[in-house]
């Protein structure tokens, strides 16, 4: 759709299926970005006259006077969340959920790795300490694994249990190696210790 | 990101303050608490109470706010409509402009045929509202709505076969249940409308006495903090906010008769660093000393007084703090002063009385005095204030508002001034052309000399930008039932004149005009109506419930947003200074809307 200025008669078409599809994408986008602005204007950030360089938003800025993008540092990072990949909680999450599918009678199917877990609340009734808040990537080293809760485990689910955490803890080597992005280190780096926790007590658990 | 066109970056801003306003719009809407470094928490539901609390220092944000800020001062109430109208305008708008860039200049970019297109299409609307919309509403909103006259006040004065029950006191509880909800909309309905009868000024238009009531509610309502809003109420005569400097009349000896000092009783004739020099004038006398000059003045002080004394009067209401001596001489006269009366109610005080405020204490005449009724001490909350009402033909009363803490005063009191404001406008005859630019004088009541005569003045509002309008269309008092009917009529009417042109002639400028500002429209009652999830409620019981709204403040709305889109998309560039142009917190009444717009044009 690119017009000249020499282009006197420009033919307007209706934008395609996957053109409204984007229209549509960036219009919910915008619609969320106004919300959350909106949300830390009431909780008395400053709505500062300049825009993000990277994407053009509205900078606020805090009572710290701390600049602050919310579609950079908040909306982007929002969906790795729940990525099992990048967080450490939802790692964590993951293992219990499949622990508890293999202890039920009923025949469990191994979940898929990058299914997302819906939240911690699942495991609710799992007497397990679990940290309330997710307070960034250290934390998540800091959790101490959740004792099982059948009493005799059987050798075959603590295998498996050593299999999944050794392949996350490969997984995430891989990925450190590759990786850019400070945060992102730090949180495999987390995810690597708790995965080494894991594994040590699980050993504990099997002897 | 310069590049980013004023229609897009409007757009961004007035979404982020519509996400802001939204949650707490429509009669389900939700309440906001404020709460200061001092601890000091406040609940208000009141749109441009939110909107000027938020920390603003982008421009065009500022500047909507600002436009809020005065529609809200004109009218009294709408400023989340406003925003919400604004919001869904640019939309439409920005929409409109990137289907059918206007091809017919050749322009750099997309951008600067969408910004210009958005311009232009801006520019029609506002054409289109001023010329057309009020005879729209006329034929298409106002005959679903009703007439309120002035004589009805509260709906037992109306002959009860009138099926829509349609009364002044009706269009206030739906006013103040936008603000206060359930609880207290009843009760301070009924109270406004107790205070608004007493005002009535016979043989005046309702307009006259309203615009009284707006100007002078300073005066005219005591704030008292620390009793249960139920305890709000009517009390005779005016208040005067001072205690008495000296011990009140002892004997209610009636009529009492008072006069107004606008200077001190004892002329300061010595200044700081003046000289002065002690001699005799050609008489030879042993001792001249500072002890008889101040004799000399405590004498000429007294020869006052005594006239006052022989004129009758016992009461001395003084602009200014008088002296010590000024206040035992007065004392031992039996008079009693109050000092320091402000401004806002000696004005009031004379207007009503007729009197005139002494200028030159050595000339009082009879005409300075003053005949009251009654004057007294009343204690109201923590202070002691001075009640005293006037021998006139209308019987003044003020009101005293009562709620838990000083910020729900302030709440109330705010809420009852713009519930004022709204009845003014809609009972504002919109007259035809006026010759003049006619003004509004917001500083009609600072005046300390105004006479009785003074009282016959008119003051008309007039927005600077509209057009006059030649044939007044809009009755006053039209109302009708609130909860987004005004809107919806409006759609349709729009609809059908867009039809209705496309069909006699092809002007398809105003058929897409009308139909962008129809479908503008419909956005306010999609937001009522999203927010309230009882959709099993009969028709009958919502109309009830949502009560009335004024036509012509709509009215007022409507063009008020049109203006403020067209000025938001006459903005360029945004051009970034480091010096502050003006400060923050001060919105002073005089701001011209020109200032703002200097600062963010290109």
């Amino acid at each position: 759709m690119a017009l000249n200025g020499d282009e006197e008669d420009f033919e307007w078409e209706p934008p395609t299926e996957a053109e409204m599809k984007v229209i549509q994408a960036r219009r919910e986008r915008q619609d969320k970005i106004s919300k959350l602005m909106g949300d830390y204007l009431l909780k008395g950030y400053k709505m500062l006259g300049e825009c993000c360089e990277v994407c053009g938003t509205i900078l606020l800025q805090d009572r710290q006077q701390k600049n602050y993008c919310v579609s950079c540092q908040e909306l982007d990072s929002d969906i790795d969340k729940d990525n099992p990949a990048l967080n450490p909680q939802a790692a964590l999450s993951q293992v219990r959920e499949r622990q508890l599918a293999s202890q039920s009678p009923a025949p469990s199917h191994t979940p898929e790795l990058n299914e997302s877990p819906s939240s911690s609340q699942g495991n609710m009734s799992v007497p397990q300490p679990r940290p309330e808040h997710c307070e960034g990537a250290a934390a998540g080293g800091r959790t101490p694994l959740p004792p099982p809760a059948v009493p005799s485990p059987s050798r075959l689910v603590l295998q498996e249990a050593e299999e999944a955490v050794l392949t996350k803890l490969r997984w995430a080597t891989n990925q450190l190696q590759s990786s850019a992005s400070l945060e992102a280190s730090i949180q495999l780096c987390s995810l690597i210790t708790s995965c080494a926790n894991s594994l040590r007590s699980l050993k504990e658990v099997s002897q | 990101m310069a590049a980013q066109s004023s229609c897009v970056a409007s757009l961004y801003t007035v979404g982020v303050l519509e996400a802001v306003i939204l949650r707490s719009f429509g009669p389900e809407g939700g309440q906001v608490l404020f709460t200061r470094d001092t601890g000091q928490a406040m609940l208000s539901r009141s749109g441009t109470r939110i909107l000027t609390a938020l920390q603003l220092e982008h421009p065009l944000a500022r500047m909507v706010v600002e436009c809020v800020w005065k529609h809200s001062t004109a009218t009294g109430d709408g400023s989340k409509t406003f925003i919400l109208l604004l919001a869904s305008l640019l939309r439409l708008i920005h929409a409109a402009a990137s289907k059918e860039p206007n091809v017919s200049h050749s322009y750099n970019s997309t951008k600067a045929a969408e910004a210009a297109t958005a311009r232009h299409l801006a520019d029609k609307l506002l054409a289109f509202a001023l010329k057309e919309l009020d005879e729209l509403i006329a034929t298409g909103v106002v005959p679903y709505g009703g007439r309120i006259s002035w004589e009805d006040f509260t709906a037992t004065a109306q002959s009860p076969s009138l099926a829509n029950n349609l009364c002044v006191q009706k269009l206030l509880r739906s006013f103040f249940h936008t603000r206060f909800g359930y609880t207290h909309c009843d009760f301070i309905s009924h109270l406004a409308c107790e205070l608004l009868s007493y005002w009535k000024f016979k043989n005046e238009l309702p307009s006259f006495s309203l615009q009284f009531v707006s100007d002078n509610f300073p005066a005219l309502h005591t704030p008292v903090s620390g009793f249960p809003v139920c305890a709000s109420r009517l009390i005779d005569g005016q208040v005067i906010h001072r205690d008495f400097a000296t011990p009140p009349l002892k004997t209610d000896h009636q009529p009492v008769k008072a006069v107004v000092l606008t200077r001190s009783l004892q002329p300061t004739l010595l200044n700081t660093g003046d000289v002065l020099e002690v001699g005799c004038g050609g008489r030879m006398m042993e001792e001249r000393s500072i002890v008889h000059f101040s004799a000399w003045m405590e004498r000429s002080l007294q020869g006052i007084i005594a006239n006052l004394q022989t004129l009758g009067v016992c009461v001395l209401l003084s602009a200014v703090k008088q002296s010590a001596a000024v206040l035992a001489l007065a004392t031992q006269a039996e008079m009693c002063v109050v000092e320091c009366v402000s401004e806002d109610e000696l004005s009031l005080f004379v207007r009503l009385s007729g009197t005139i405020p002494i200028w030159d204490c050595s000339m009082i005449e009879p005409e300075h005095v003053v005949t009251l009724t009654f004057c007294r001490p009343i204690q109201l909350g923590g202070h002691r204030y001075k009640n005293t009402p006037q021998r006139i033909t209308v019987k003044p009363c003020s009101l005293v508002i009562c709620a838990p803490g000083e910020g729900q005063t302030e709440q109330y009191a705010c809420a009852l001034q713009d519930a004022v404001r709204m009845l003014l406008r809609t009972w504002e005859p919109m007259h035809a052309a006026v010759t003049t630019t006619s003004k509004r004088t917001l500083q009609s009541h600072k005046s300390s000399s105004l006479h009785t005569d003074n009282l016959t003045d008119r003051t008309t509002y007039r927005s600077s930008a509209i057009q006059p309008i030649h044939k007044c269309v809009l009755e006053p008092g039209c109302v009708i039932s609130a909860g987004g009917s005004f809107e919806l009529l409006l759609h349709y009417a729009l609809l059908q004149h867009g039809h209705s042109c496309s069909v006699s002639h092809d002007l398809n400028i105003d058929t897409s005009v009308s139909q962008l500002l129809a479908n503008a429209l419909l956005s306010v009652p999609q937001k009522i109506y999203a927010h309230s999830p009882k959709g099993d409620k009969s028709s009958k019981d919502s109309e009830l419930d949502l009560g009335l709204e004024s036509v012509s403040c709509k009215y007022q709305l409507l063009l008020a947003v049109l203006q403020c889109v067209r000025s938001l998309l006459k903005v360029d560039t945004v051009l970034p200074t480091h010096i502050a142009l003006h400060t923050q917190s001060s919105r002073p009444a005089s701001t011209s809307w020109e200032d703002t717009e200097d600062e963010a044009e290109d």
